[in-house]
């Protein structure tokens, strides 16, 4: 994206009143943004955003509770640009 | 309207989680009364050759009750072509409706998602289909590439690309959509490819469509905004085109492009893609056996 990943604003959120625990999306996920804490009371958490593919949403469809969310596509996109304007100086 | 469902094999949830599931199983025995062949899930997973003569005849029709989609992954599971498919929660949602917790189906909600099926819904897009444009006839030339033992192609030009992998192809204001090679080989034997509906508006990264294949599923990630103007009939027969040839006859969706100009600022050319995959899998590659 022109862009380091690190300063794009892009991961699932877990609704922690909602996520039953069920590890699916971890199952399904390859990129390892979820980490499992065994004996804590968030027995799941996104511990690692910046493995998160930028626009991917895919793991909130395994979620049958509904838990997963993620920011405003149209709002990331805006700031990714505008990353990208200010990073390119201003040419003319 | 007796026998309307003939030639239809329904595999529904199983139902006694919450209400969704026993939403679905009523649906299925409807649907059953119509002359569609019912498919027991639990039967179906000890012995699924009792039903080889249904599923070798008629349509498959899934009936999922929440998002675990335990039917869908079954049907993947054993390896079903999907002809179509259905989410009791899902549908409720559209009619601003919540499933209750305990698995008893409300007659009410019942009727409602009966309704829905009955009604225009299933079939609509039919008429709606309008012929995709007769521009992507040029021949595509291929770059190939080796890493560790797996081998992938990405074309030479002509194809926008994002990082979820999807391509565009773009011929003036139109573009076609797909996804590359990479998708296909990690995702293995496509089995399902639901198409976003004609005349739908896309923002740049909104999903167009999605896919299903008998190891994951993943939305095609659209990398331009516009109105979606045809769908790939023949990739909703056949989604294992994809598989056998993901740039060309593989698309998926075309558009009528809004803002190519202001899009392709966040794709990757031919080239670059070439080289973000290159990388990628070397990576990949890495990780895996060290
Ligand atoms: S959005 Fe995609 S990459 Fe990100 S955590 Fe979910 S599945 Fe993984
Ligand atoms: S899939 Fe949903 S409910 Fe299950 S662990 Fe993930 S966030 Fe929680």
């Amino acid at each position: 994206m022109g862009v380091p990943r690190e300063k794009i604003d892009w991961c699932p959120t877990i609704d922690y009143g909602k996520c039953d625990f069920c590890m699916e999306c971890d199952n399904f996920c390859p990129h390892r943004v979820f980490e499992r804490r065994e004996g804590e009371e968030k027995k799941l958490v996104v511990a690692h955003p910046e493995n998160c593919v930028v626009f991917c949403r895919a793991c909130a469809k395994t979620c049958g509770p509904d838990a997963l969310s993620f920011p405003d596509k149209k709002e990331t996109t805006a700031a990714i640009k505008r990353m990208r304007e200010e990073a390119g100086g201003d040419e003319g | 309207m007796k026998g309307k469902s003939r030639g239809k094999v329904i595999l529904p949830c199983n139902g006694l989680d919450k209400e969704a599931g026993t939403l679905a199983r009523e649906m299925a025995l409807k649907l059953a009364e119509e002359g569609a062949e019912l498919v027991c899930p639990v039967l179906f997973q000890r012995n699924p050759a009792r039903y080889k003569k249904e599923l070798g005849t008629g349509e498959l029709l899934v009936i999922d009750g929440c998002k675990t989609g335990c039917a869908s992954k079954l049907a993947k599971d054993k390896g079903l072509k999907i002809a179509g498919r259905l989410n009791v929660t899902e549908m409720l949602k559209e009619m601003g409706i919540r499933g209750g917790k305990k698995p008893v189906p409300d007659p009410e909600h019942l009727s409602r998602l009966l309704a829905a099926l009955g009604g225009p819904g299933e079939e609509e897009a039919e008429g709606a289909e309008e012929v995709p444009s007769g521009l992507f006839t040029a021949h595509v030339e291929m770059n190939e590439f080796m890493e560790g033992k797996f081998f992938f192609k990405v074309p030479k030009a002509g194809y926008f690309f994002n990082e979820n992998d999807c391509w565009a192809r773009v011929e003036g204001t139109r573009a076609r959509l797909g996804v590359s090679d990479y998708v296909q080989q990690s995702a293995s034997d496509m089995v399902f490819f639901e198409p976003p509906e004609i005349g739908k508006e896309l923002e740049q990264f909104d999903d167009a469509g999605s896919l299903e294949s008998t190891k994951t599923a993943l939305d095609i990630i659209s990398p331009v905004s516009g109105k979606v103007v045809a769908v790939n009939g023949e990739l909703v027969d056949a989604p294992e085109l994809i598989n056998q040839d993901p740039y060309i006859s593989a698309w998926a969706v075309e558009v009528e492009m809004a803002d190519f100009e202001g899009d392709r600022e966040l794709l990757m050319d031919c080239e670059a893609y070439l080289a973000y995959l290159k990388e990628k899998v070397r990576k990949e590659n890495q990780e895996r056996f060290g």
